[in-house]
């Protein structure tokens, strides 16, 4: 179970009152579950593409998990961090180059038709290998995929790949979709993208756009008893506050993904009847990071950076940006994660004074107006708190003497303008942990990615020493030696800042008492909810 | 009667005439009471106003002091209401006039060109105008004009219509001035005063444009703006609504202290027009 950091403790500590008096009944009578019942839950967005095999995207998971499972999922207590789904267990060879999934037998598609070994085969070699916007790295020397029989896989690599980097993958990779839907015609054009076919315990039922979501209990699911829900619908709520008010009126049971603001947590938390989970999410950290070009001839100076990063005061973000629901980071992974977080890293504390010192001494002195230099500063608009966050950089900046200029885009603009046109002297960007650095965290660091890429290294930051460590990690089997690595990797960007981890945070989920098994595992809101009842 | 006596007049007017310098005051003293950025952090985030008497009306989100931004932002309110109306004013006047002085084909194009921007909401052709450059002070300004220059437009051609006729411009005519010269020198200046009528409706359109634009994220983010504190107020409007209410009531008040002045100035014309 990861660690939570103090300050996520001191804000649990305040509402754990309030917990405890409504957890109190169920500890003492251990309920049984109630089947049936529908269940509503707020959706901010409408994803067009529907498939996790093609887009694994959180949007898309709090949906379509419900439909299509993965070969495993992210658990607290499991082995290795995981719990069985279609595969019942997972061994890696010495040599790096094959992993063998035993799968599930028995298991049904939504359509009756028998899942097999095949599925898993073709989902591998012909999705989440060339089309899976995550499986294209991390699959990327699979060659084949033997099925010696229908309930044995054996992914076959043309390179050694880490058996660890797979184990993590499988929760957020894996998606299994059925061969005989996807073999015909073009996999990104069919049909069943928008109306998923899967084994999971709900089937996907109807869409409504601007409405709803509607999913049907999957009545020949594996699970024994389960689920246990009839229905689930995603009311379709864009407006971040119309989330609150529809707890409030009951309407809804579930607001996932903060739909919820951070600022209504504390007065929704004292209305009786719902409650303010921070759980369940731990498999799921987004981290705030400003990402520099290193272009820019002040900020390629390693001091400029320092001084940046001394002027950022990362526990007045998490207090008031966040509201205490995030942690201070030290480096580019975050705190929670239980295999490769070390806090062995250099540090920068908040001190001015020194950041003023580091830019006198690296020859940016304050002109006549109190200004050093200007910069271009465009914080991502994906959320309210990376847009606070640019807000607050700018007045710390200009603490030491730096001018920056907010630019404000859209979505579009603003990944086009970062990450295609290189436009930008600092952004702030949320970039997410997948459970290991491989997945999705190197690639901000690493050099040599062609323009374009989203949410990768577009500064133009180049460093050697840790293109070589990047390398060396990704062929390196031994566990130990590989997460030694990427602790080393750890010391190394927080030393030489190719960008600045700020704050680490999750999201929140607010519910109605009456929704049980709820946050049970680290990936919950977008886990199978195969298990989750209602009450009364 | 003196016209500032006449125009005082009307109750209209002497309410209108109050907020508009009020403001005016405001907007001048701004850089007086608050030296320091106003988008400076001066204390603890979400403070209630009427909490700490150095912070009279309370902190934002990030704990910045909303009378330090209230003052600031109608600065910018201002500004880009009177050069937004300025702009079009300008624009409208003298294209109004070239196309009522030139008559014929330049009067065609120039009036359907007119007509075509007429035709699209003035607001939506500030949205995509902003998407498209990017928002600064200069672009949110030009963008309002953009739909805003078309009415002094036909005012100012309908009135060159008949200045066009009269003797002294044949007289200009004659002595052998250069018709852009008898457009611009002679006939303009007297076609103008219906247009400048048109001022206060351009003017507090402007001002609403501008806090709209804030409001959807297409202001300056550099400058403090009203629309922006009610977009920035609008996330915690359960829990502190103060941050909305507070600039919207100042958006209300100057909206219509340009409004009731604008009315008295027309009644004013009125009475003297009944008069001459």
């Amino acid at each position: 179970m990861p660690e939570f950091t103090i300050s996520r403790r001191t804000m649990l500590a305040g509402s754990a009152l309030l917990l405890a008096s409504t957890a109190m009944p169920t500890i003492g009578s251990a309920q049984t579950p109630k089947k049936g019942g529908r269940l509503v839950v707020a959706a901010d967005s409408e994803p067009r593409n529907l498939n996790p095999a093609i887009v694994a995207s959180n949007g898309v998971f709090f949906i379509s998990s419900k439909i299509v499972e993965p070969l495993a999922e992210a658990s607290f207590d499991g082995k290795d961090g995981l719990d069985p789904r279609l595969a019942l267990s997972w061994e890696g060879a010495a040599d790096g180059l094959s992993v063998t999934f035993k799968l599930r037998e028995g298991v049904k598609w939504h359509d009756g038709k028998p899942f097999t070994s095949g599925d898993v085969a073709f989902s591998a070699l012909h999705i989440w290998k060339p089309l899976q916007n995550l499986g294209r790295t991390v699959f990327k020397d699979l060659e084949a995929v033997d099925t010696p029989d229908e309930a044995t896989a054996v992914f076959k690599f043309a390179k050694p790949t880490p058996f660890q980097l797979i184990r993590n993958a499988l929760p957020a990779l894996s998606s299994v979709v059925p061969k005989h839907i996807y073999e015909t015609g073009k996999i990104e054009d069919n049909p069943a993208n928008n109306a998923p076919v899967g084994t999971g315990p709900f089937k996907f039922a109807e869409y409504k756009p601007g409405e709803y979501y509607r999913l049907e209990k999957n009545t020949d699911y594996w699970g024994k008893d389960e689920p246990y829900l009839d229905e689930i619908i995603y009311q379709v709520l864009p407006d971040r506050t119309a989330a609150a008010s529809a707890l409030e009126a009951e309407e809804i049971h579930l607001a996932a993904f903060s739909a919820v603001p951070l600022a209504d947590l504390d007065r929704i938390s004292k209305v009786p009847g719902l409650k303010v989970i921070t759980k369940g999410y731990e498999g799921l950290t987004y981290q705030l990071v400003v990402e520099i070009n290193h272009r820019r001839k002040e900020l390629a100076d390693l001091k400029v950076r320092q001084a940046i990063a001394h002027a950022i005061d990362k526990n007045f973000v998490v207090k008031t940006v966040f509201l205490g629901y995030a942690a201070t980071a030290t480096g580019p992974v975050p705190k929670n994660d239980p295999q490769f977080y070390t806090a062995d890293v250099p540090t920068y504390a908040f001190d001015v004074a020194k950041a003023n010192t580091l830019l006198d001494e690296a020859g940016y002195s304050r002109g006549d107006d109190g200004k050093r230099f200007s910069l271009k500063l465009l914080p991502a608009p994906y959320f309210n708190e990376t847009k606070q966050f640019g807000d607050y950089l700018r007045q710390a900046l200009a603490a030491v003497g730096i001018d920056a200029q907010l630019v404000n885009n859209d979505s579009a603009a603003h990944i086009k303008a970062v990450y295609t046109d290189h436009a930008f002297d600092l952004a702030v960007g949320p970039p997410v942990f997948r459970g290991d650095p491989a997945i999705s965290t190197t690639i901000l660091v690493q050099s040599g990615i062609p323009d374009g890429v989203p949410f990768s290294n577009q500064g133009g930051y180049k460093n050697a020493e840790l293109d070589a460590l990047i390398a060396t990690a990704s062929e390196t089997l031994d566990t130990a030696a590989r997460t030694e690595l990427y602790k080393e990797f750890q010391r190394k960007v927080a030393a030489d800042l190719p960008l600045i981890n700020v704050a680490e945070w999750s999201f929140i989920s607010v519910a109605r008492d009456t929704v049980k098994n709820i946050a049970n595992n680290p990936r919950w809101a977008v886990s199978n909810w195969a298990d989750t009842w209602l009450e009364g | 009667m003196s016209p500032l006596r006449r125009f005082l007049r009307t109750p209209e007017a002497i309410a209108g005439a109050v907020i508009l310098t009020a403001l005016a005051a405001v907007a001048l003293a701004a850089p007086l009471f608050f030296p320091s950025d106003p988008q400076a952090i001066a204390g603890p985030a979400l403070l209630s106003p009427f909490q700490d008497w150095s912070l009279p009306l309370g902190t934002d989100r990030l704990g910045r002091d909303v009378l330090a931004e209230l003052f600031h932002g109608a600065r910018t309110s201002l500004a880009v209401g009177l050069a937004a109306a300025a702009t079009a004013l300008a624009v409208g006047a003298v294209i109004g006039t070239l196309a009522g002085f030139a008559g014929g084909l330049v009067d065609e194009v120039l009036m359907r060109i007119t007509d075509a921007f007429q035709t699209v909401p003035a607001f939506l052709l500030a949205l995509a105008f902003v998407s498209i450059v990017g928002p600064s002070l200069g672009v949110v300004v030009a963008a309002i004009a953009l739909g805003a220059w078309t009415g002094p437009a036909r005012v100012a051609r309908a009135e060159v219509l008949s200045i066009r006729e009269r003797d002294f411009v044949a007289g200009a005519r004659v002595i052998g001035m250069h018709p852009l010269e008898i457009a611009l020198r002679e006939v303009l200046p007297n076609a103008l005063p219906p247009v400048l009528a048109l001022s206060s409706v351009i003017v507090a359109a402007a001002i609403l444009t501008e806090a709209a634009l804030s409001f959807l994220g297409l202001g300056d983010p550099n400058r403090v703006t009203w629309g922006g504190m009610i977009a920035e107020g609008r996330a915690v409007l359960r829990t502190a609504p103060f941050l909305s209410i507070v600039p919207g009531i100042a958006l209300v008040l100057t909206v219509l202290g340009v409004y009731l002045a604008g009315e008295g100035v027309v009644e004013t014309a009125a009475v003297r027009k009944s008069l001459s």
